[in-house]
Parts: structure tokens; sequence; C-alpha cells
């Protein structure tokens, strides 16, 4: 991977951008607990960038950070050419960061369709008045976005459950309705907590395969969180390597499989 | 505008400075409404901690348990076999209720087990209402051996009263408290019912299911509920308008925390204390019966700054 | 055996996003209504007296049933627990005395809308801790909410105009010339007036819940940290579910003082009623809005049948069955809870179900 600031194009054609997201020198507590220790890494535009690294390593709380649900003790966040200040998680949302979560965050009293549709909030402008009376420009604003919602849900062919209560489906499904709720907010950067935890090899095809079609087809830049090694050679541009909170090592999937201190760390425990 | 300031700020404590003996009395008064308070609040920390249940009917069980009692009583029962039969229903009650409700609604959500004991509440007035009469009552205070006179103090040619039964339900309350703790720390079952608190796993490898145990702790709250009744029933009559005051356990249990018990007595003597002051030196301001509402406008804005309660945990959340 | 999805193509989203897509809805609800507005007024309830029937059931049911989409909004949609209910209920009540005293000339109708609104500032006010405070925590604040309002309902004697007994009393408002509150009103009238309102609120509702708000609330309700990553404004989500709720309250507040007792004091907004409101939204079911009309009707008319019953049936005093229907509600809320927490409205649902796919079994 080139090191500069312009873009350029993969061997395999994919176009990637300059940097959007940059993390500087991240820490972050717990009381006592040291849960980031000093990271830096960026996200470039169009890429598929892993985070890896053993349970505990810290990396749930690297998404925490970058959807501002935790707040880093020290260090910047920079995202489009700006230095971010301390935000809201809704405010960093309607910037165009979605997510998926570790333990499945569904809203468990809606449909697939609904939830699907939650995704479209802050699209949705209509105000009040118009919202209790849901003609016109109301009607119309949530018709049109109920058909994106749709295409997505045909995206992900889940068509089969759009109108199941989701808190009854399969784990496996559960993760896609996460992924087509993410994808409605029509994202910039995307980014996607063990998108494949606890699935079977086949599911985690069909996983890898819309993983890369997101990225292909709308151009999102995702950020993973994966522990399946194969899965990351075969996904991700470049892989960020935790442990303990420290930054063990940065580099596209070939150079990190090759670096001595992730093989001891983490590598050679896994395999 | 200074007159305000001053009779919000001042006076009180001048008021306070001058007649000592009243405010001795004011605070021994809050003091013994706080331990009930703390009795009823306790009740419910036990369940809470037990099973996670926030047991809306603990105060009904309060009125309940006193009714049994002296309605029994009535029937021409002995007073202390009368009080071995209340014991008796009182576990009747967890049984019933553990096998018919909860036991029915294990791993139901929060909200829902919540929602079941304000049923229960409703079964258990109508029905101790029903059995009973609905008639205001006296507690067999005498007949219990209570004692009953009082006791004068001058300190500095004041005069500050004490009541006997106030004294006794200092006493009973505390001993209440020490039994209980050592129920906890020294008995098998006891020690069980902690492990359960802690974790739900833990019980079966004590080998008590959770089932037992669930009868246990609505027992043990149930035998708190008595004594609080019984005292309670003593200071002023058994009738199920001590409802209304009986809610006033979930300030305390805010002030304290859900599953503290340490905070549960705390929060109770606080809110004891901190309601009878505000009453009698800053109620005139507003025009009495602050004490209705009192209690509960502290823990919200105790609430505010400590969400988690004195003694609780914090609350982290993860996503 | 009519009621079958099969057939009935939807062309468009639109349609698709109706409130009642199926035709059999449709006309069942026409049904409802007809007989609401054409036969009730005129003829009460079969096989009970005309007036004991409008205002001992049909006026209080309506009325209630404003109220249990109101805390429905809150508890059901939102899933923030309230137990200020009753009290709620007694700022709109309060507050549509103060001014249809100071504008004894506005239709009162505009003036019962218009104190829905102050309730729903109240509402809001103390729906503000919610935003830190969770759970049953916030019980304890709505029970403040609930003790310091029956406080100033008692202490602060400008909202009853001074009255020594404590108590308002509504006075004669008439709308076109027609008398609509005080002793004079007919029962017909009053019915048909909070008829109107209920209508009007519950599409309301129904509209609201649907759309972008409604999910808001709900996006709370069900996982509150997922739905601010998504964008959701938890102050606004959660104070836009206590104002709106509150304005339901405060309305039939102002109803049940203004169109049915005809004057109140503290006691019909005390803690108790707020309970009995509680117990129509369970019982119906959380989060839904014909849960909230089955939850309201069932629980005000059972235990006036039941106390009906004692009395001509088996000749037991009143206040014996009282306690008997204490008994039964209580049983009731349990047992519902443990067969389907969602209560009246999703057993309704289900049963339909099974009709629309009769006679095949599954
Ligand atoms: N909200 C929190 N409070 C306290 N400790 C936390 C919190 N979130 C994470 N941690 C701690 O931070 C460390 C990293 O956790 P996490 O980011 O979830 O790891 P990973 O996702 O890599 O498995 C762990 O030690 C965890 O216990
Ligand atoms: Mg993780």
């Amino acid at each position: 991977m080139k090191d500069t600031k312009e873009s350029f194009v993969t061997e395999d054609g994919r176009h990637i951008g300059s940097v959007i997201m940059e993390m500087r020198n991240i820490t972050l507590r717990f009381g006592g607990v040291v849960a980031i220790t000093n990271a830096s890494f960026d996200i470039r535009e169009g890429e598929i960038r892993a985070i890896i690294g053993p349970n505990g390593a810290g990396k749930s709380s690297m998404l925490n950070v970058i959807n501002g649900f935790y707040h880093p003790q020290e260090g910047e966040i920079w995202f489009r050419g700006k230095k971010r200040p301390s935000l809201r998680p809704y405010e960093i949302a309607e910037q165009g960061i979605a997510r998926t979560f570790q333990n499945i965050a569904l809203f468990k009293g809606m449909t697939t369709v609904e939830n699907v549709m939650t995704g479209r909030q802050l699209m949705l402008k209509k105000n009040f008045l118009w919202q209790l009376l849901r003609i016109g420009p109301a009607l119309d604003e949530e018709v049109v976005h109920r058909r994106r919602c749709e295409e997505i849900i045909d995206f992900l062919e889940i068509q089969a459950i759009r109108n199941s209560p989701v808190g009854s489906l399969p784990y496996g499904l559960q993760k896609r309705v996460e992924l087509a709720r993410a994808l409605a907010m029509e994202p910039k950067l995307l980014l996607l907590d063990e998108p494949m935890a606890g699935m079977n090899v086949e599911e985690k095809e069909d996983m890898s395969r819309f993983i890369l079609d997101v990225n292909d087809q709308y151009g999102t830049t995702i950020a993973l969180i994966e522990h399946d090694m194969s899965v990351v050679m075969d996904l991700a541009d470049r892989v960020v390597v935790l442990d303990y909170g420290k930054m063990l090592a940065d580099g596209t999937p070939d150079e990190v499989q090759k670096n001595q201190a992730v093989i001891d760390a983490y590598l050679g425990v896994e395999h | 505008m200074d007159g305000l300031i001053y009779s919000i700020l001042g006076d009180p404590f001048v008021q306070m400075w001058q007649m000592p003996d009243f405010f001795i009395q004011v605070i021994w008064e809050g003091f013994v409404s706080g331990i009930l308070y703390a009795l009823i609040a306790l009740g419910f920390v036990l369940i809470f901690k037990a099973s996670g249940i926030f047991n809306f009917a603990q105060g009904i069980m309060v009125v309940f348990s006193g009714l049994t009692l002296v309605g029994l009583h009535a029937l021409g029962v002995p007073a202390f076999v009368a009080l071995l039969m209340t014991i008796v229903v009182m576990y009747g009650l967890a049984f019933g209720i553990e096998r018919l409700v909860l036991r029915n609604l294990v791993n139901q959500p929060d909200i829902i087990l919540f929602m079941a004991t304000i049923g229960l509440t409703n079964i258990l007035i109508g029905g101790g209402q029903w059995i009973f009469g609905s008639e205001t009552k006296s507690m067999i205070t005498t007949e219990l051996l209570i004692p009953t006179g009082s006791s004068v103090w001058e300190p500095g040619g004041g005069l500050v009263i004490f009541q006997h039964i106030d004294i006794a339900a200092a006493v009973i309350a505390a001993l209440l408290i020490v039994s209980l703790a050592l129920f906890f720390s020294k008995t098998k079952v006891g020690r069980a019912l902690r492990a359960v608190a802690d974790d739900h796993q833990a019980s079966l490898s004590v080998g008590i299911s959770l089932n037992q145990i669930w009868v246990i702790t609505w027992f043990a709250a149930g035998i708190v509920a008595l004594v609080a009744g019984i005292m309670w029933g003593a200071r002023s009559d058994v009738s199920f308008s001590l409802q209304i005051i009986a809610l006033k356990a979930l300030p305390v249990l805010v002030l304290g925390g859900f599953t503290s018990v340490p905070g549960a007595i705390v929060g109770g003597l606080i809110i004891g204390v901190g309601e009878k002051l505000f009453e009698i030196y800053w109620g005139p301001l507003l025009g009495s019966g602050v004490e209705g509402w009192f209690a509960y406008v502290i823990a919200l804005v105790f609430l505010l700054f400590r969400p988690q309660g004195l003694f609780g945990e914090k609350i982290i959340e993860r996503v | 055996m009519f009621y079958r999805e099969a057939g009935q193509f939807k062309t468009s989203y639109a349609e698709y996003l109706q409130a009642l897509p199926l035709r059999e809805d449709k006309v069942g609800i026409a049904i409802w209504l007809l007989l609401a507005v054409f036969y009730v007024p005129f003829f009460g309830l079969p096989g009970l007296e005309y007036t004991f029937a409008m205002n001992a059931i049909m006026i209080p049911v309506l009325i209630f049933t404003i109220t249990a989409l109101g805390l429905n909004i809150l508890v059901g949609y939102t899933g923030q627990i309230s137990l200020g209910t009753g009290a709620f209920m007694g700022v709109g009540a309060y507050a549509c005395y103060k001014l249809t005293t100071y504008f004894p000339d506005v239709n009162i109708i505009l003036i019962i809308l218009a104190s829905g609104f102050v309730s729903a500032a109240v509402g809001a006010l103390f729906g503000l801790p919610s935003l830190r405070i969770k759970g049953f925590y916030l019980v304890v604040a709505t029970l403040a909410a609930q003790f310091f309002l029956e406080w100033c309902f008692i202490r602060v004697e400008w909202l009853y105009n001074y009255n020594p007994s404590g108590a308002i009393e509504v006075p004669q408002r008439e709308v076109f010339g027609i008398v609509v509150t005080g002793a004079a009103a007919s029962p017909a009238t009053r019915y048909l007036v909070v008829l109107g309102i209920l209508i009007f609120l519950t599409i309301i509702a129904g509209n609201l819940v649907r759309g972008r708000i409604g999910r808001s609330w709900m996006m709370i309700r069900d996982m509150d940290i997922a739905a601010e990553l998504i964008g959701v404004r938890p102050l606004r989500a959660k104070l836009s579910a206590f104002a709106v709720s509150s304005y339901y309250c405060g309305v039939s507040g102002a109803l049940m003082v203004f169109l049915w007792l005809g004057a109140a004091e503290v006691e019909s907004f005390d803690v108790n009623h707020s309970f009995l409101y509680l117990f129509m939204v369970i019982f119906g079911g959380l989060g839904s809005i014909t849960g909230s009309y089955m939850g309201a009707a069932f629980i005000w008319t059972f235990p006036i049948l039941l106390k009906e019953l004692g009395k001509r049936v088996f000749d037991i005093d009143s206040i014996i069955m009282e306690n008997v229907s204490l008994v039964a509600i209580g049983m009731l809320i349990v047992f519902i809870l443990i067969k389907e927490p969602h209560g009246l409205a999703r057993l309704w649902q289900l049963g339909k179900q099974k009709l629309r796919i009769w006679p095949f079994a599954h």
C-alpha cells in the first residue's frame, strides 16, 4: 500500500481515495483499566480496513471511540480533514458514520423492515405537524424511504423475513438485518463489529460477499473487526493489530501476517 | 427579598438553635420514621438482590401482615399464637407467589415482573380488606408486650419525650438487621442467597434451587414486612392508607441504591429525618403537607447527580 | 372465514402504509363507528338503563381510552414507566378550569384541547430527569411529580378559585347554543363531544406511532444506546413522548371533570388512579392503540359489571364486591402477563390471524 495522501487504484481495480479518518495517539481508560494505549492509524476513503486482535484488545472500544460512544482521554480524531471536537453519538451519526454491534443491538419490538427503516430516521425531515397529519409530503417521504429500505432488503436477500419480528430470527439473520439497518443510513464510513462471529462457513461467505458488494457498489468505506484470519486476508486492504490496547502492527494483510510481533502475540496463539 | 432569604436560610436555623430540645425531638421523630422506611426498603432490597425483581408489593406486604396479625387476634387467637400464625401466612404467601407468579415469569423482562408485582399489590389489598374488613384497626401492642409508656429527658431545662414504642421500634429494627446480617454471613442458606445475588449459576453449585431461593427471600422480606407492620401499626393504626406512606420506601431505595442493605438503612434515616426537619422548619413557608412529596423530590434531585444511588455501583453502559 | 388477506393486492407503498391495510378491518371499524355515533347516543347499551349506560360506562370509558392512549405512548411505545398519570390529568383539569374562568366566552371544546398543552409542558418538565434516570428509578421520578402536583392541587388555592371546599365546580358552557358542560348538559351531547375528541386523538396517535416520531420512541424503548448511535436524540425523543403523552392525559383529565364528574377534588387525581390507568395499558396491550381501547373498556367496566352481578344475582354487599374485583383485576393482570404479556390486543390479533387462514390449520 502506498504511503501518499493521493488516491490510487489497487491491483484488482478498486479505487482508494485519500485519508478520511485519522486516529492520532488515542488513549482510552476506564478507571484503572487502560483499554487503548496511544494508538494511531488512518482509514482511507473506499478501503476495507480491518482491526484485529485477541479478546479484550480494545477493538470494540476503538469503534466506540470512532462513533462517539466513548470519549478518549488523550488523542485527536481527524475526520475529513478536520479535527473532530467531542461530539454526542447522534451527531456523529449525522456525519455519516454507521455501525453494527458485536452483541446484536436490534430493536426487538419491531419487524425487519421497521428496523431497517430506523436507519432512515435522519433523512426524514418533515416536522411534527406533518407527522401527526401523515398526509401529503410526510407520507410521500415515508413512501420514498420505505422503497429504499425494500431495495436494501432485496440486496441483502432477506425479503422472506421482511415482516417478521426480529427477536425471533436466527442469529445469522439478525446480523444481516443489522447490516441492512446500517446500510439504510447510507453511511460514508461503516463500522462492523465482528459481523461474522458465530456464523457457519456458508453464512460467512454470504456476509463476505455482501461486505465486498457494499464496498464495491456504493463505494462505502468500511472498518471491520474480525477474528477469522482467512476472512480478513480476503477482505481487507489494510489491517491494524491491537493487543492489550497497544498497536502491534499496521499494514497490508501480507505484511501483518509476516510481522514477528504479531505472530508471537496473536497469530501464534490462534494457529 | 432579603426577608425571604432570611426566612429560608436564617430563621429556621435560629429556631433550631434557640429551642434545642424541640430540635432534638424533631430529629428523634424523624429518626424513628426513618427506621420504618428503612425496614420497608430492606425487604425490598432482599428481593431485588436475590432475583432482580422490583417488588412493588413490599409496602402492601407490610400492611397485609399487620392486618393478618390484628385480624387473627380479633378472632380470639392469643397474641403470640397469632404472631406465629402470621409468620406461617407470610411463608404461605411467599410460597404461593413463587409457585403461581414468579415461576411462570422467569426470563421475562424486568418491566413485566414489576407490573406483575403491581397486580399482586391489588390482590393483597383486595384480599386483605375482603377477609379482615376495610375499617382501620389498632395494633395489639400491649398484647405483644411492647412497652407503651414514655420517658422524659430534660436537657438544660428543655423537654424531650421518648415514646417507649419508638425506642422499642429502634431496638427491634436493629436486632432484625443484625440477625439478617448474621443469617447472610453465617448460615449455609444465607451464603447461598448471597451467591445467587452475585451469580445465578452459583446457586446451582451450592445445591439450592433457584425456586427455593425465591421462596426464602420472599419469606425473609415477608418477615421484615411483618416487623415493620407491627411497629408502624403500634405508632399509628393498621389500615391500607399506610400504603401511601409505604411508597416512601421507593425514594429511600433511590437514595441508598437498590442492592445495598446499608444503603437502605442510611437512606431511610436521611429521608425520615430530612422530611421531618423540612416539614417543621421550612414547611410553614409553603403551607403544610410538604412531607408528602419531600422524599420524592429529594430523591429526584439526588438521582440527577448520582443515578446509581449512594452506595450503588456506577452504572456502565456497553455495546 | 371472510377474513382474508389473499386477493387484496397493494398497488403502492402508500396503500401498504395505511393504518388498516385490510378491507375487513376497515369494515369492522366502520361498523363500530356507526354504532357509536348512531345507536349509543339514543339507546345506550342493550340491557342497561340509559343514563347508567351513558354516565357510568360509555362516557368514562371513552375518556379513559384517551388516558390509556396517552399513557401507552409513554409506557408502551417509549418504554418509560410512569406513575404520575393521575396528576397529569389533574393538570389538564385545573388548567381547563382556569382557562374557562378567564375566557368564559371561548368555545369550551377548544379550551379543553388547549388545556392539554399546559399538561404537556408540565409533563415534559417532569420528563427531563428521564434523560439521566432509567427504568425503575424513573418510577420514583414520576411519583415525585404525582405527589408534588397533588400537593399543589390542595395548597395553591388560586387553582380552584379560592373555593372554600377546595373543589373545582364545572360552570355551564354552551357551544353553538347546545349546553355541553354543567348539570344541564345531556348525556348524549357529552358523549358525542367525548367521542369526537377521542376519534380525533386516536387518528393523531396512529399517525404519530407509524411515522418518524413513533419510530424514535420505539427505538428508545427497545435499545436506547443503539438508537442514539443511529442518530436519535434521546432528549428530543423522550421529551416528545412525555409531552404528547401528557397532552392526552391532560385532555382526558379536563374531559373527566368537565364532561363527566362535573366537579372534582384532588382525590380524583391521586396515585391510585395512576395505577388504574397503568392497568388499562398493561391489560389492553403495551404499544397498541387497539389495546388502549380494550384495556380502558375492560378495566373500567369489569368491576361495575361484577358489582351489578353481585348485587342482582347473589345479593352481595357492594363493598365486598369492590374488594372481590380488586382481587380479580390483580389476578387478571398477573394472568395476562404470564399468558400474553402483550395483552388483549395481541390475543385479538392472534384470533384474527387464525380466522384469516381458516379453515387451514397453520
Ligand atoms: N464501558 C467499559 N467500562 C469498563 N471497561 C471497559 C468498558 N468497555 C470496555 N472495557 C474494557 O476495555 C478492554 C477492551 O475491551 P473491548 O474493546 O471490548 O475489547 P475487544 O472488542 O477487543 O474484545 C477490556 O478490558 C474491557 O473490559
Ligand atoms: Mg469486541
